[in-house]
């Protein structure tokens, strides 16, 4: 049974590797993120409202919302946790005792298997479309024109834009490095339909991919890649991010070399859930939002 | 032949790179207010501990699309931003140098009766319709009897007279006439 948003807000953890991650990418976006948990904190912070009584009807509205299958917001909330959910394996089980001190990738090779290119272009081809799909399941398509759209798109920033941010650092520059752009686009250009069915969280997701002219929803993935490369170019050079950088800022927390970063990418992959995290995080913020303007 | 749907998903893709790429080279670190720290107390508010299958919003709810085109344009240095369309609901930002100040709203309140209910009681009026302060951010009023529209601080110099400025920027005389 799906478990109530309110809970899945109280739920979030202040610390743990997501939480470290997250917070290692201040560098790359200062200041974006806060790691907002609790919904009755969320509640006060997304209205500025302190009165009981006021609160309490939006918290009402706003989960009555959420409830309601029809409104979107429960199909982002699964996408946001399936695309999360595919490669965590290791969990925290085996990270549970490395709570105050530093995690030694080292010691943990035989526990951790990288990906090859192509799964790791897929994964991270496939997070984007999740990003694009889940906006428009929790904010419709807003605005008359395509203008007003691309407006909204533009207001991206605090958790979504740290998201993103992750997509690009954890997804792409340390398991493809500097080139993954063009990495990823190779590898998806000669993917096939059977390769895509053959992978674990499109077989979850698929019935949300939309179809794209002739190619299908291959052809929707690919074009969603395309169209977004140039942002992440953009983010990527603007930012002079390399691999080592975000090695360096993730260096509180992991022990590791940069000749092991296939492994640090499997070790992130493996042990955060930075997507559903943040995105817990925006479902709320919108849901809210929505709620104390209707109330 | 592109289905509807996926048009409309091809152009968020292609909307994304554009806008993304705008924001990533403004995106200085926005000075939102810090949110408040956890509360150590117990909870003010009651919530449920299961999910409840709800029908949220009416059949007969209008779509959020339907409101776009009551919305006031930019001005007065703000810019407009569209950024929720859900049935029933649609809402806007006013930005001022890229930060937040403000939100307009349209509801209908088909879906929520108890919002319409608190204007039996209104003793102000905004363009001729019954106005009320929700809070100590909003004011909202209903047009035709039926639509909810709010202006909603966010900025903390967005006065409650800059709200009932911007409500009267509503194309109100058009939203009271629909069905």
């Amino acid at each position: 049974m799906a478990q109530p948003i309110n809970e899945r807000v109280d739920a979030l953890p202040t610390k743990g590797m997501t939480v470290f991650s997250l917070n290692a990418l201040d560098f790359a976006v200062p200041g974006a993120w806060e790691n907002l948990v609790g919904w009755e904190n969320t509640l006060r912070a997304v209205t500025g409202e302190d009165d009981a009584d006021l609160l309490q009807t939006v918290s009402d509205r706003a989960i009555e919302l959420y409830n309601d299958k029809s409104q979107g917001y429960q199909n982002a909330l699964f996408l946001y946790d399936t695309i999360d959910a595919a490669g965590r394996a290791l969990g925290t089980a085996a990270l549970a005792n490395k709570v105050g001190e530093k995690v030694p990738l080292l010691g943990m090779l035989n526990k951790l298997t990288p990906r090859a290119d192509k799964a790791q272009a897929i994964d991270l081809s496939l997070k984007l479309v999740v990003e694009i799909v889940a906006f428009c399941q929790i904010n419709g398509i807003p605005g008359d024109s395509i203008g007003d759209f691309m407006a909204s798109l533009g207001d991206y920033g605090g958790e979504s834009l740290t998201r993103m941010a992750a997509l690009v650092c954890f997804d792409g520059l340390i398991p493809l490095g500097p080139d993954f752009i063009g990495l990823a686009t190779d590898k998806l250009t000669s993917l096939s339909g059977g390769d895509l069915l053959d992978n674990s969280a499109f077989q979850k997701i698929q019935r949300f991919v939309p179809e794209y002219e002739s190619g299908g929803k291959l052809g929707f993935i690919r074009h969603s890649f395309a169209t977004v490369s140039d942002w992440m170019g953009g983010f990527v050079a603007d930012r002079d991010l390399t691999p080592q950088k975000v090695v360096t800022n993730l260096q509180s927390f992991i022990e590791v070399t940069d000749d092991k970063l296939d492994y640090l990418a499997a070790l992130l992959d493996m042990s955060t859930n930075y997507y559903a995290h943040t995105g817990v995080q925006t479902l709320a913020k919108r849901l809210i939002d929505r709620a104390y303007a209707e109330i | 032949m592109l289905r509807p749907s996926a048009l409309r998903a091809a152009i968020v893709a292609c909307c994304l790179s554009v806008t993304l790429t705008l924001t990533s080279c403004a995106q200085a670190p926005a000075p939102t207010a810090a949110p408040p720290a956890p509360t150590e107390t117990s909870p003010t508010i009651s919530t449920p501990s299961e999910v409840q299958p709800t029908d949220a919003v009416a059949d007969e709810a209008l779509p959020g699309a339907t409101f776009n085109a009551f919305f006031p344009e930019a001005q007065d240095g703000l810019d407009r931003v569209y950024t929720q369309e859900k049935a029933g609901f649609a809402e806007v930002k006013l930005k001022r140098d890229g930060q937040e100040v403000a939100k307009l709203a349209i509801s209908d309140t088909v879906s929520t009766p108890a919002a319409a209910q608190k204007f039996a009681d209104a003793t102000e009026t905004i363009a001729g319709y019954p106005a009320v302060t929700v809070g100590k951010k909003q004011t909202a009023i209903l047009v035709g009897g039926r639509f909810q529209v709010k202006a909603i601080s966010v900025a903390e110099d967005f006065t409650p007279e800059n709200r009932s400025t911007w409500l009267e920027k509503f194309d109100l005389n058009g939203l009271s006439q629909l069905p």
